[in-house]
């Protein structure tokens, strides 16, 4: 509020004053990015190392990649704020003023689809299910396998489909709440349907995670802002804080798509069963439809089964089954289409996986073959390629967000015929967002994911044994007469040896399987845990569920759409509701959520039971709640899952699955998703205390006054 | 398009609970009036600690409701009628559940479609009881503070202010796309206070928020016409038979005024010693969505030296000069010399901000003093 400036036009600012002014500007942003970062970090550098007592592996990659994390916030989030978010605001007070309602509801689907399409999330749902197994759960395979594009289209008109509604719902001012009690009303016999039918219960789990993993990073600020937008123009009087509930939908009607595009499918797969039934002659017609090619389903087999189903899937002919070895190895699109486009993927298999025959064939010759084991026994560090990590994810931030601006600009231009308004702030803030995005994701990939891999993967170790398949070592001379007795407690005998490591000597079990006395060469992996034996087991246990809570939590914290929804809820409740209460109750939602989803991998308890008693419980919170904090809890509810916390869940999930055995790790963030509403909702009942004793004290007045 | 007739600009700052509840808007169409703007601000309330936090931290804490500010223009014949209905609507007899005012505004110029002005009000029911000799106290600060400056008149039992966000804009835009480097965020308090208090209030607003250091703020006070004021600044249980704030409108009704409350020369402290800016005009510039950038760039090229723009949503009763505006409308306050007036209307006329780009509006408000940074 500077009075004395009276002259116009610009003012020439030296470099000095710039600087003066952007030091502190970037300075209050980074340090808000520290501070929503540091818990989880610091946490999960504390639980590897005090509490597990595993130093941190490449630990300056992770450090840059933290930084790069903290940065690429800062930049997204200013990004959005400045670009992304006014764009949307824009076209959303625009787009009612000036076209028909057809016209709203296309746009609005064609951007629903466009923004699915941009984040596919067909990755995260890939990764969770890297554990499926075509005989576990068929269904499940085909649509995350040989569908995988029918899913990512079926999410994509579900959010499309949510769009369209959550805008004809501002339109004409409907509430939300019969959305989610009839959507609920669908949804949970759907799902639940799944105890009777295990291919439905595989499926339902990705379904409910699909509605999680949609509403990323970009989508949300971005349907936001055109909410508010659009209730600038539209609507009642009264409708106050509105703009909201759109990201529920989205949440929602994914579910709703997933489920009919695999009920659609249901007749074609065979029926879950054990997996030496399952390529046998009877039922190969029925696999071989879960695969694109019978060469697809051969190189499967080959890849990921032991000798026994290899064996079933040939007719138990076994000179049938390293014909096509041979054939294979002679044909090398056929090797590529298996294999993958590796170099030598296929030596490598046959070295780690392949039966003694299968390497014969491979490599020709016994002494070939030993010296093919010796190579490939080793793990070899992956080097880390600077260059491609920033190509790939430069182009993975474009695609995400250039065809969505370009497409928002073009309507605003072309169809609604107005000027982009500060189209300069509005550029920056994109091409902030962009750098933002790419610096975002790159950390992601060196850093956080990295930190959350290695803690993951040693996690089960605080309850029980697991093998440190990294640590893995061979020695090459082994000699049988070094072995030595052991008895135990009970009188059985237990064999060891011992090694020396550096300067130590420590025993080491021993374990005939892993000798091969044709090379003479002994494998051994170390293992590491319980660490924490207590109470049965349950100590360890308890350690498990309290990392998951505060990861959750901690994760949450730094989510950007979670920081752009509180943004917006304080903006538009001019600070009545704060940013600070919205993140900490949906942190804690996150955390609780996670929690769950390990209970749910520890005892592999089917998801249902998991996720509808708090289903029931947020659908009678909502029927008592305020039509403005339903729909900001069911929204908080669908931002909660990003790019931070998903790999992180994922690393986790996987590090237990792999341990516990189970057949996938689906639903974490389904849960994840679902907490946050509840402890939302319940916030806002209790915020609202206040204001519905107000209520009531009108209400009675207005009675007895009758005028209304 | 001056008019000539005298004109009422009602403001009404009411609890969205009751707002709601009521449906303030519609029954203000009911009752004849053809638009309103509506703002979406909060009230604040103290609320004394208790527990373990009152025991460590005593004192009050500030709570925050949200509500809606409506803000209409009546010719002054139709000042009682609407204060009547708003009484009776939001059934303020009680007390503590809004905050009314309405205040003497002068028409400069206005587009054809919200040139009209609400000239009846159709209800027809009990007089209010309203108080004159009210003065209504304004203070622009950054995103963040406004509480600060609220408490003051929270804890002078004055009444209860209300707080909604605007953009500011100044230097900030002369700077490129530096400006982005700096917050343009603003919250706006607007307090009423009797004319004896408000000198006294808007000093101890100046001492909360610093207003007269660089940077920090612009404040003034604005003659009001009729108000009703909302004195519920505490949400405690009464102690007594009669809170305090109960006590003092019924001696108010019997002194009929609030002149026996001014508090002695002595008490007022450092009045007089402040440099204040004097005879300036409140500029309030309504205009469409996403216009009002242009707009102001176009007042500060003619000598405005900002403004703080407030997002607002225009109700009206679906008529067709009305449908031409978008029901997305901003305004633009600028606190500006006399003298400038004319020069900065006219400026906007050729920015267009009459016709299809802004659809725009002047009113003017009387600003007997102000107070910010005046520079060394």
């Amino acid at each position: 509020m500077a009075v004395q400036q009276q002259s116009s036009g610009k003012i020439k600012v030296s470099f000095k004053q710039a600087m003066g002014l952007l030091v502190p500007y970037v300075k209050d942003r980074l340090m808000a990015q520290v501070k929503s970062l540091w818990l989880i970090v610091l946490y999960l550098i504390f639980f590897q190392t005090i509490i597990l007592g595993i130093p941190i592996a490449e630990a300056s990659a992770i450090a840059a990649g933290l930084a790069l994390v903290i940065l690429g916030l800062m930049f997204y989030m200013e990004g959005l704020f400045l670009g992304i978010m006014p764009l949307g605001e824009t076209i959303g007070v625009k787009l009612p003023q000036k076209s028909k309602l057809p016209v709203i509801l296309l746009f609005s689907f064609i951007l629903g689809v466009g923004v699915t399409m941009a984040e596919p999330a067909i990755g995260i749902l890939k990764a969770a299910g890297s554990f499926v197994t075509p005989w576990d759960a068929p269904l499940l395979f085909l649509i995350l396998n040989k569908y995988s594009s029918y899913l990512v289209y079926s999410v994509g008109v579900g959010v499309g489909c949510a769009v369209m509604f959550g805008m004809l719902r501002f339109m004409y001012n409907w509430s939300l709440k019969p959305f989610l009690f009839i959507g609920m009303a669908i949804l949970i016999p759907a799902s639940l349907y799944g105890l009777f039918e295990p291919n439905i219960l595989y499926l339902s789990g990705v379904a409910w995670d699909c509605g999680a993993v949609t509403t990323g990073p970009v989508t949300v600020p971005l349907v936001l802002a055109l909410g508010i937008g659009i209730c600038r123009v539209v609507g009642r009087a009264d409708s106050g804080a509105s703009g909201f509930g759109v990201v529920s939908l989205a949440s929602l009607f994914p579910i709703l798509t997933v489920l009919i595009l695999g009920y659609a499918n249901l007749g074609s797969v065979p029926k879950v069963m054990e997996e030496s039934d399952f390529f046998t002659a009877a039922n190969r017609e029925k696999a071989a439809a879960l695969f694109t090619s019978v060469d697809d389903m051969n190189g499967y087999v080959l890849l990921n089964t032991g000798e026994a189903t290899q064996l079933a899937l040939f007719d138990n002919d076994k000179q049938k089954m390293l014909d096509y070895c041979a054939k294979v190895k002679a044909d090398p699109a056929l090797q590529t289409l298996i294999f993958g486009i590796l170099p030598h993927a296929m030596e490598k298999w046959a070295a780690t996986r392949g039966s003694a025959e299968q390497r014969l064939i491979v490599f020709g010759s016994e002494e070939k073959v030993r010296e093919a084991i010796a190579r490939y026994a080793t793990v070899a560090q992956e080097p880390l390629f600077i260059g491609e990590i920033l190509k790939r994810n430069t182009l993975a931030a474009i695609q995400a967000i250039m065809p969505l601006v370009i497409f928002l600009v073009l309507v605003l231009t072309l169809l609604l015929r107005e000027k982009l308004p500060k189209a300069d702030e509005i550029f920056l803030g994109i091409l902030v967002a962009l750098v933002g995005m790419t610096f975002f994701n790159i950390g992601i990939e060196l850093g956080l994911a990295k930190l959350g891999n290695q803690a993951g993967q040693m996690l089960p170790s605080s309850f029980q044994a697991i093998p440190l398949q990294n640590e893995k070592k061979v020695i090459a001379q082994f000699d049988t007469s070094l072995v030595q007795n052991a008895v135990t407690s009970t009188g059985e005998k237990a064999q060891f040896f011992y090694a020396k490591r550096g300067e130590e000597y420590s025993p080491f079990p021993f374990h005939r399987e892993s000798y091969d006395p044709a090379t003479g060469q002994y494998v051994y992996v170390p293992t590491k845990g319980p660490l924490f034996n207590g109470m049965g087991g349950m100590l360890g246990i308890l350690v498990v569920l309290a990392f998951a809570f505060i990861m959750g939590y901690g994760a949450t914290l730094a989510e950007p759409a979670l920081n752009a929804l509180g943004q917006t809820v304080e903006e538009l409740t001019v600070g009545t509701i704060k940013k600070f209460v919205i993140m900490q109750t949906v942190a804690v939602g996150v955390g609780m959520g996670l929690l769950m989803g390990l209970v749910k991998i520890i005892w592999d308890i089917p998801l249902m039971y998991l996720l509808v008693p708090p289903y029931i419980v947020v659908v009678t919170l909502t029927i008592f709640s305020k039509e403005d904090f339903t729909n900001i809890s069911w929204d908080s509810g669908g931002v909660t899952t990003g790019p931070v916390t998903v790999p992180l869940v994922i690393a986790m999930g996987l590090g237990i699955g792999n341990q516990v055995g189970v057949v996938e790790g689906f639903g974490i963030l389904a849960l994840a998703s679902v907490y946050p509403i509840l402890t939302m909702l319940a916030v806002g009942i209790f915020l609202n205390r206040k204001s519905a004793a107000a209520l009531k004290e009108s209400a009675i007045e207005t009675g007895k006054g009758g005028a209304l | 398009m001056n008019t000539a007739i005298p004109l009422r600009l009602i403001t009404a700052i009411v609890d969205k609970n009751i707002s709601s509840l009521v449906k303030l808007a519609d029954m203000a169409l009911h009752y004849g009036l053809n638009s309103m703007n509506i703002i979406t601000g909060r009230v604040g309330m103290l609320q004394q600690r208790k527990g373990l936090l009152g025991f460590f931290a005593p004192g009050a804490s500030l709570i925050n409701e949200s509500a809606d500010i409506f803000m209409f223009l009546v010719a002054a014949g139709a000042e009682e009628a609407c204060l009547g209905m708003l009484t009776d609507v939001c059934r303020l007899k009680k007390g503590g559940r809004a905050t009314v005012f309405s205040e003497e505004v002068e028409q400069v110029r206005a587009c054809e479609a919200c040139g009209q002005v609400d000239g009846a009000c159709s209800f027809s029911g009990e007089k209010a009881k309203t108080d004159a000799e009210l003065m209504g106290i304004c203070c622009i600060v950054q995103r963040g503070r406004g509480d600060d400056i609220a408490r003051v008149t929270l804890e002078t039992g004055t009444c209860v202010p209300s707080t909604f966000f605007g953009i500011g804009t100044g230097v900030r835009d002369k700077l490129g796309l530096l400006r982005v480097a700096i917050s343009a965020e603003k919250e706006v308090i607007q307090a009423i206070a009797s004319t004896y208090d408000a000198e006294m209030i808007m000093d101890m607003m100046i001492d909360a928020g610093k207003l007269d250091q660089p940077g920090n703020g612009f404040i003034y006070i604005h003659p009001l016409s009729r108000g009703i004021v909302n004195a519920r600044v505490s949400t405690e249980a009464p102690r007594h038979a009669a809170s305090m704030e109960q006590i003092i409108s019924a001696i108010d009704e019997l002194k009929s005024g609030f002149s026996w409350r001014s508090r002695g020369v002595a008490e007022k402290g450092a009045v007089g010693s402040r440099p204040y800016l004097s005879s300036l005009v409140g500029f309030m510039l309504f205009c469409d969505d996403g216009t009002s950038n242009d707009l102001v760039s176009a007042a500060m090229a003619a000598g405005a030296a900002g403004a703080t723009i407030n997002k607002m949503k225009l109700v009206h009763s679906g008529g067709a000069d009305y449908r031409t505006l978008s029901p997305a409308r901003e305004l633009c306050s600028m606190i500006v010399g006399e003298k400038q007036v004319p020069v900065i209307v006219e400026a906007l006329e050729k920015a267009g901000a009459f016709g299809d780009n802004g659809h725009a509006k002047i009113l003017l408000r009387k600003v007997p003093k102000a107070c910010t940074y005046l520079g060394k």
